[in-house]
């Protein structure tokens, strides 16, 4: 387990116990964070899970595949350098106490 | 570990008046059950329909059988797994994506809305389903796919004619007749329009396709057009329509909403209340274990997301009532997995955003005076096939 911290567009914050292994979309829609919704699953066909990686948080992720970029065009809200499919980040155990942001909306 | 159980008494015409009652008793009975009718497994609980949608591996779309080809003469992504399915529906994507709704259709749409709404004659009572939510659906699919030179009633007629042929189980010849018609009345418009796609391109489905830098082959651009047009109407038809009489059969809600302005919330309570697709169609590649019960490889499955929609594990005992203010879970309508219905944030923002605050700003008083003469149907599309509402 490692605490992860995420941060929503208001600024305020939640600290959950995520399972290494698990990916960050499964990890915020299982404690209730609501500004997550990923509908699709984890298929990388909806990209209601996107979200704002810490600059620590980004240089430690798995780079970005094809799909995700492709389908990071249809997200809702903004989509900046640190833009991420919380479905296709995998945690790691050097992630502990790393912030994860949200957008403001995702449909 | 148990059998599959079989159900030899439920039919398709029972399913397509009322299944609510049976599917309830079925998620509490027989989660996993052989429809003896139709020999297909319905699955009916929310925690297996969902599983099953993100189980490409095993529950596969590819179906070599399906009427679907033949209807739409060329096997389309919905019938389509993994890269080929994905690349094919990320040359549209891009079409239907929130940020080309805001920057490119937003003020279309909502001036097609405010025309389509002030054409209805205030006092009178009308079919709304008839008169607005058929033609305004058509209007705004035929401008996302780059289409606006078809009519509504050619959009509605090739739709349909397109979902009758898929769902030529029977292969009825008279059905594929119709379909290769529409398809050749299609074809030709699509061949006109190629040339001013490539002139003059827009954010529309056709010139995304068309234009992108690898793009996909010319025959699966018109099949997917063609899936967009019979997968692209009925549903923002039907769920317009469903919302509508969910919100006048319950005036302490639709009270509430207008007050709020609670119109996105409708939105979703109504399409997982009656989900405008039903159910989606699988065939096992193994044999797997669902629930209790084994199945083996090569059974069509269907996940009956209808039922999931209103599973008590999720709803508790009030999913079948229309209930705008109930805690908000996630609900299954737009499906789950690499085939999530790709129009589902165009449907949310025409429909929650542009179309329902517009009609009921112009009919805050709207009335459906007798519910009871509302006739619903359908198995695998559902939804109200008429509206009798009086506009005040
Ligand atoms: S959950 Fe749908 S794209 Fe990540």
């Amino acid at each position: 387990m490692v605490k992860l911290i995420f941060e929503n567009a208001q600024g305020s914050r939640q600290i959950v116990d995520a399972r290494v292994g698990d990916n960050i979309m499964f990890t915020a829609v299982s404690n209730g964070i609501a500004e997550v919704v990923g509908e699709c699953g984890g298929a990388a066909m909806c990209a209601t899970c996107h979200v704002y990686l810490s600059p620590e948080l980004a240089e430690i992720a798995d780079p970005k595949q094809e799909i995700e970029t492709e389908m990071l065009d249809c997200a809702a809200a903004e989509v900046t350098d640190f833009s991420r499919l919380g479905c296709q980040v995998q945690i790691t155990a050097e992630m502990e106490g790393m912030v994860v942001h949200l957008p403001e909306s995702q449909v | 570990m148990l059998d599959l159980p079989i159900n030899e008494a439920v039919t398709l015409a029972d399913l397509t008046r009322d299944p609510y009652p049976i599917y309830k008793r079925m998620r509490a009975e027989t989660p996993v059950v052989r429809m003896a009718q139709t020999n297909r497994i319905l699955v009916t609980r929310a925690e297996h329909t969902k599983w099953i949608k993100e189980t490409p591996e095993i529950f596969s779309s590819d179906d070599p059988t399906t009427p679907m080809k033949p209807a739409f003469q060329a096997q389309t992504l919905m019938r389509k797994d993994g890269a080929e399915h994905r690349a094919e529906r990320m040359a549209m994507q891009p079409a239907f994506s929130p940020k080309v709704i805001r920057t490119d259709w937003a003020d279309l749409y909502t001036r097609l809305a405010e025309d389509y709404v002030s054409r209805l004659p205030r006092g009178e009572t009308v079919d709304l389903f008839r008169d607005l939510c058929g033609p305004i659906a058509a209007r705004i699919l035929a401008h996302m796919l780059g289409l606006d030179e078809a009519s509504d009633e050619d959009m509605q007629r090739w739709s349909q004619t397109l979902i009758d042929g898929a769902g030529n189980f029977g292969y009825d010849p008279k059905l594929f007749e119709l379909s290769d018609a529409a398809n050749a009345e299609m074809n030709a418009l699509f061949d006109s329009l190629i040339s001013r796609h490539r002139a003059e391109p827009n954010n529309s489905a056709f010139s995304t396709m068309l234009n992108a830098r690898n793009p996909i082959p010319m025959s699966q651009v018109y099949a997917n057009l063609k899936i967009a047009i019979g997968g692209g109407i009925n549903e923002p038809r039907d769920a317009l329509a469903t919302i509508v009489y969910g919100l006048l059969t319950n005036p302490d809600q639709f009270e509430e909403v207008k007050r709020q302005a609670l119109w996105e919330d409708a939105f979703e309570e109504g399409v997982r209340w009656v989900a405008p697709i039903q159910v989606s169609g699988r065939r096992t590649t193994q044999e797997v274990q669902i629930g209790d019960v084994f199945v083996g490889p090569g059974e069509a499955v269907m996940t009956i997301q209808a039922s999931a929609n209103r599973d008590e594990t999720i709803y508790g005992e009030d999913g079948e009532l229309f209930n705008i203010f109930r805690d908000k879970h996630p609900h299954q309508a737009f499906g789950s997995g690499p085939h999530h219905c790709a129009g589902a944030q165009v449907a949310r923002r025409t429909l929650g955003q542009i179309m329902l605050p517009l009609l009921f700003d112009r009919f805050p008083n709207m009335t459906l005076d007798d519910p009871a003469k509302v006739i619903w149907s359908g198995f695998g599309f559902r939804g109200p096939l008429n509206l009798p509402v009086t506009l005040n």
